[in-house]
């Protein structure tokens, strides 16, 4: 079969990946260090007034990015900080 | 006779009443309609410690049972709460929610409500209290950093610390234990059995889940007002198409860039913290506190008024934070939560939004001092920097289970470079094929 240069590297990568991987899960899964109390979703919270002003106009257009997400994506990450307005 | 008050200077310079406003009468009261919305918020607020919650009925320290007056009382996991060992009478404590209105009037909180049990840590407080017993007379001595009630040497009394004194000992509500310590233990060997096999032998020779320990754990149950402001830029895609052959193809996407704004009007009923800075601290590096935080949160709707009869048998931790030291903590999770809100709200954003800048205005909070039920089980691992303590907690209520069993490295590291080895080993085989 004939595989490219960029595929065997990748190909050759899956070794240390895998052990780092599997070190990374295990440790997890015994000492939990990456849990914490859900409050966002645990606690009751009852919404009086939501509201948002949507623009008229595009700030700006992106043509021919490869990436699928908005760079610096936060819209889930909701306790990362951010400048104060 | 009576000397005529003296009038004060009255020449250029000298001080003197504003003049009145054209109209004003002199003995107008301040009406606050005319002030400014803030000035206003903060003069109409209510002051701080409005709720008193001590029960005057339990200051001598004992408690009675109200069948029969033996202070032989215990809590007994169950929907009474309380029983008596000398009649057997059963009866349970109020609940401070409907005690003292505490689930009502969030949407209309304003400022700072501290409820007495939550007041600040008097800065001369000490944890060791000294009772002089109502039975006999007796001198009786409670350590509050570790225990809630102490039993007479000469009368056999039991004796409670009931009236809420300025060192955090006393909250104002306790959540009594409803999981068993069998049904803890249970959990606990559970949640060990599902992490054995690279657990540290030490740990396991050790595992004894029968030592594990009944600890009230001292929160602040925060209700609270808020508005949050959040304004960044999300990206809707307008195309999507790929380019390049066969194996080098790639797929590009154009998208348009909008400016997005949200503001959030919200309510947020029974937050807990950790009011003790030891267990506030969730440093993973330096300790395993995260653990016990992730088994929040408790149904604290049922909590009962303070009675240290649900403390015979249990170890407790005096609370040692106050409200100024959590509010920063509050404030941000308070923010978390109304980002977490605004998110279906921005959906229409389909690549996500990145918001870069936000505001929390907090308009009313009110704080609840409770001590909240934990099974804990401890292991102290040696190591550099005096080593790690792992805590396996049990959710004294809900049950839910969360711990950190310490791992034998040298065994993870050689299984983690086996899996690598083995991986690598067909990959190579796949490329020579």
């Amino acid at each position: 079969m004939n595989i490219d240069g960029d595929a065997i590297l990748l190909l050759l990568a899956l070794g240390p990946a895998g052990a780092v991987g599997f070190y990374w899960a295990m440790q997890r899964h015994y000492r939990n260090t990456d849990k914490s109390h859900a409050f966002e979703h645990e606690t009751a919270v009852e919404v009086l007034a939501l509201n948002g002003i949507e623009a008229l106009r595009t700030v700006a257009e992106i043509r021919g990015t490869r990436s699928p997400r908005i760079q610096g994506d936060n819209v889930g990450n909701h306790r990362q900080r951010v400048q104060p307005m | 006779m009576a000397s005529k008050p003296n009038p004060g200077p009255t020449g250029l310079g000298s001080p003197q009443d504003m003049p009145r406003a054209p109209g004003q009468h002199p003995m107008d009261p301040l009406d606050p309609s005319t002030l400014p919305e803030p000035i206003r918020d903060e003069l109409l607020a209510t002051d701080p410690a409005a709720i008193e919650t001590a029960s005057k009925e339990l200051r001598d320290g004992l408690n009675h049972c109200p069948k029969c007056g033996s202070t032989e009382v215990r809590h007994r996991p169950g929907p009474r709460g309380l029983i008596c060992l000398y009649c057997r009478h059963e009866w349970t404590a109020t609940r401070v929610e409907e005690a003292f209105g505490l689930g009502e009037g969030i949407a209309n909180l304003q400022g700072t409500q501290i409820a007495s049990g939550a007041r600040d840590i008097a800065a001369d407080a000490v944890g060791l209290l000294s009772f002089k017993c109502s039975g006999c007379g007796a001198e009786v001595v409670v350590n509050t950093e570790t225990a809630m009630t102490a039993r007479c040497h000469w009368c056999r009394h039991v004796l409670g610390v009931n009236e809420q004194i300025d060192n955090g000992a006393v909250p104002d509500a306790v959540l009594p234990f409803h999981i068993r310590k069998d049904d803890a233990v249970a959990r606990i060997s559970q949640f060990v059995n599902k992490r054995r096999l690279f657990a540290l032998e030490a740990f396991k020779d050790e595992f004894s889940p029968e030592n594990v320990v009944g600890v009230y754990l001292p929160y602040m149950v925060v209700d609270a007002r808020g508005s949050a402001d959040a304004a960044g830029l999300g990206e809707i895609e307008t195309r999507r198409y790929t380019r390049g052959q066969d194996k080098n193809k790639q797929t590009y996407f154009d998208a348009d860039v909008w400016r997005v704004q949200r503001h959030v009007d919200f309510t947020v009923d029974d937050l807990p913290l950790e009011s003790s800075a030891k267990r506030g601290n969730l440093d993973t590096r330096t300790n395993t506190h995260n653990v016990i935080n992730t088994i929040l949160p408790f149904d604290t709707k049922n909590a009962v008024k303070w009675n240290a009869s649900y403390l015979v048998g249990y170890t407790s931790e005096k609370r040692d934070r106050d409200v100024q030291h959590l509010m920063p903590r509050m404030r941000e999770q308070m923010l978390s939560i109304a980002r977490a809100q605004m998110q279906p709200s921005v959906r229409r954003y389909d690549r996500g939004v990145r918001w870069e800048r936000e505001r929390m205005d907090l308009k009313g909070t009110r704080w609840v001092a409770m001590y909240l039920p934990v099974w804990l089980y401890a292991y102290h691992h040696p190591g550099s920097g005096g080593g790690l303590r792992h805590y396996i907690a049990v959710n004294g209520r809900t049950g839910e289970t969360m711990g950190s069993v310490p791992v034998q490295q040298w065994k993870l590291i050689l299984a983690a470079l086996t899996i690598g080895t083995v991986v690598e080993a067909l990959a190579l085989w796949f490329i020579a094929r």
